[in-house]
């Protein structure tokens, strides 16, 4: 307990505010909070440490000592993995603390990747780097179980990305389909964050991790028909603002809901994309083929997204019209008109993107929220340079367009914070 | 769950991740006890991977083949039967997308590409790493030109052990000296 607290307590018992009783009971308040707290610290830093001699074990084994004979160079590849079981076995059996858990699974996830990489160094294996990866988280993977280990957990969902993005988008023009087993392996886990530790950081990571992961992968699943990726984005984008709007995680603080910005931030970005007309030409120039992967992938997603807005209707969590969660409906029959025609498409984009900003703007106003607002005033000028670049307007036309929005800027800040200071009056 | 049935299956956990490892050891040991060695002649460059250190490219000569079989895709399944002439180099004698029976050597590798003009298919053989201490790896790289810049033939090779269409890369090879020792040399 800090010192202060101690002399304010002190002070409140002295001017019989609060009776000595009182002033030991929030004492012992203080005290038992604060038990669990230096404990949290040993057990972030144990994890670190882990990781670091982890990956340094990895780097100094990756020399390639050509000194040691083939039989040490396996005694050696066997030594970390043994310690690192040795450990965790140890922690299991006596039921050391989280901080133990933790870092020595740490310490084994690590001692696994560094002994499978040292026998394809001696025996010269040449695998692909992405099989390597595979191999190594899902020998991990029934770890995160076991410790019931959070860093674990944290360091699947980043080495599976890994693993995708190498599988899908450099070892060749391949589909990561066990992306998906990988990330369902994770599921039970964050369920259970979710529902027994709603309100801690380590849940608020995972909210941003797993949208996050998928936002990365998505593009692997694209083989031949990239048109599709833009319709699979808008979709998967409109999917995760759809699950950030569901109460459970649209009730918390905006910054431990990633699925709620990721979502809004990327349909505005895509949005963006394709309201030059270029890309629509690139569109047209292509056949669109149906009987694609890319074509039933973005069904999937779209069915998916769909299912989640009708449940949300269903359980009454919609209250009022908001165009982000419909903007995958709209975009997808935009997109195939965009097949025959490509002016269509723009305008309508265009305009969509316009009331998104107007939208944004009325709810930043209607809850009093300046970042909000300005975010909705954000999307609107995005949305006037975007066009600055390529159309034939004048250029005075132009310049008064920005003058009104930089104008519109100061205007709608300042007629909020009158109106914030008048409703506080 | 309780404590004893955890630590029962980490066990089990921890067994496979042993096995793993050794497993790749024990199958690649049998390659090297038992298999056939055969000499790829081969021209390296020196890469780097993230958590297994540096290596050096083996780009192989041997690695098309004349087929009138034209349809063929990308990263598919390709059986290269092998022979050995009679300095023991390696000279490809056919493939075929499925096992044939024959009592040849073969090596299971991956299609690149198919030259239409030519008619040759293009494949990628499965030992194309050889991993160096991480200080000797780009001087192989330039001792092998070196020693190609000053002899007439290509008289680098790699020594691959070969059974049932597996493969264990054992050494590079430069005039006839190990290219570990070679890089030392050249020094």
């Amino acid at each position: 307990m800090n010192s202060k607290i101690q002399n304010d307590i002190k002070e409140l018992v002295e001017a019989q505010v609060i009776s000595s009783e009182v002033a030991v009971n929030i004492e012992s308040y203080y005290t038992s909070k604060k038990i669990d707290a230096p404990n949290r610290l040993f057990t972030v830093f144990a994890v670190l440490g882990s990781t670091l001699v982890g990956l340094g074990i990895i780097l100094i084994l990756a020399h390639n000592w050509d000194n040691f004979s083939r039989s040490i160079k396996t005694i050696f590849a066997f030594v970390p993995l043994l310690i690192g079981q040795f450990f965790v076995g140890y922690s299991i059996l006596k039921k050391k603390s989280v901080a133990w858990k933790e870092a020595s699974g740490v310490f084994l996830f690590f001692a696994v990747g560094a002994s499978i990489a040292l026998v394809s160094q001696i025996y010269n294996i040449s695998g692909d780097f992405s099989s390597y990866m595979l191999t190594w988280v899902l020998l991990c993977a029934p770890l995160i179980y076991l410790l019931k280990s959070n860093a674990l957990a944290i360091l699947h969902i980043v080495f599976t990305t890994n693993y995708a993005c190498a599988f899908g988008y450099f070892d060749g023009n391949q589909t990561p389909w066990l992306y998906l087993l990988l990330l369902a392996v994770l599921m039970p886990y964050y369920y259970q964050l979710l529902k027994h530790k709603k309100a801690y950081n380590i849940t608020s990571v995972f909210n941003w991790l797993i949208p996050l992961s998928i936002v990365v992968v998505l593009g692997a699943f694209v083989a031949r028909n990239g048109e599709f990726g833009i319709l699979m984005y808008v979709i998967l984008f409109g999917l995760l603002y759809n699950i950030g709007k569901t109460p459970f995680l649209n009730n918390q603080k905006l910054r431990r809901n990633g699925y709620l910005v990721l979502g809004s931030l990327g349909t505005v970005y895509m949005l963006l994309l394709t309201s030059f007309e270029w890309l629509w030409k690139d569109i047209l120039r292509e056949a669109v083929v149906f009987n694609s992967q890319e074509f039933y992938v973005s069904t999937v997603l779209f069915l998916i997204t769909l299912g989640v807005v009708w449940y949300s209707y269903s359980k009454k969590w919609i209250e009022s019209f908001n165009l982000f969660q419909y903007v995958f409906i709209f975009f997808t029959i935009i997109f195939f008109i965009g097949i025959s025609t490509s002016i269509f498409p723009i305008i309508l984009i265009n305009l969509i993107i316009f009331i998104l900003g107007v939208i944004v703007i009325k709810i930043g106003a209607d809850k009093f929220h300046f970042g909000i607002l300005n975010y909705g005033l954000l999307i609107i000028t995005a949305l006037i340079v975007c066009r600055f670049f390529d159309t034939n307007m004048s250029f005075v036309l132009r310049g008064l367009l920005f003058v009104s929005v930089g104008v519109g800027f100061f205007l709608t800040n300042y007629m909020m914070l009158k109106r914030q200071k008048t409703k506080k009056n | 769950m309780k404590k004893i049935h955890i630590f029962i299956l980490f066990i089990m956990i921890a067994v496979a991740q042993i096995f793993v490892p050794a497993q790749m050891i024990f199958n690649k040991e049998s390659i090297m006890n038992t298999g056939t060695a055969y000499k790829f002649k081969t021209q390296p460059v020196d890469p780097n991977d993230p958590y297994r250190g540096k290596y050096i490219n083996l780009n192989f000569e041997q690695n098309s083949f004349v087929t009138t079989d034209s349809i063929w895709e990308r990263k598919d399944k390709v059986y290269v039967y092998l022979e050995a002439d009679s300095l023991g180099y390696a000279k490809v004698k056919g493939v075929s997308k499925t096992l044939l029976n024959l009592e040849k050597d073969f090596i299971v590798s991956e299609v690149g590409w198919y030259n239409k003009r030519d008619r040759e298919l293009n494949f990628n053989l499965p030992f194309n790493r050889y991993y160096m201490e991480e200080t000797k790896a780009y001087d192989a790289e330039i001792a092998v030109r070196n020693n190609q810049r000053d002899s007439i033939q290509n008289n680098t090779y790699a020594l691959v052990y070969i059974k049932n269409g597996e493969a264990v890369l054992n050494d590079v090879i430069i005039n006839e000296i190990s290219i570990k020792d070679y890089v030392e040399i050249e020094k």
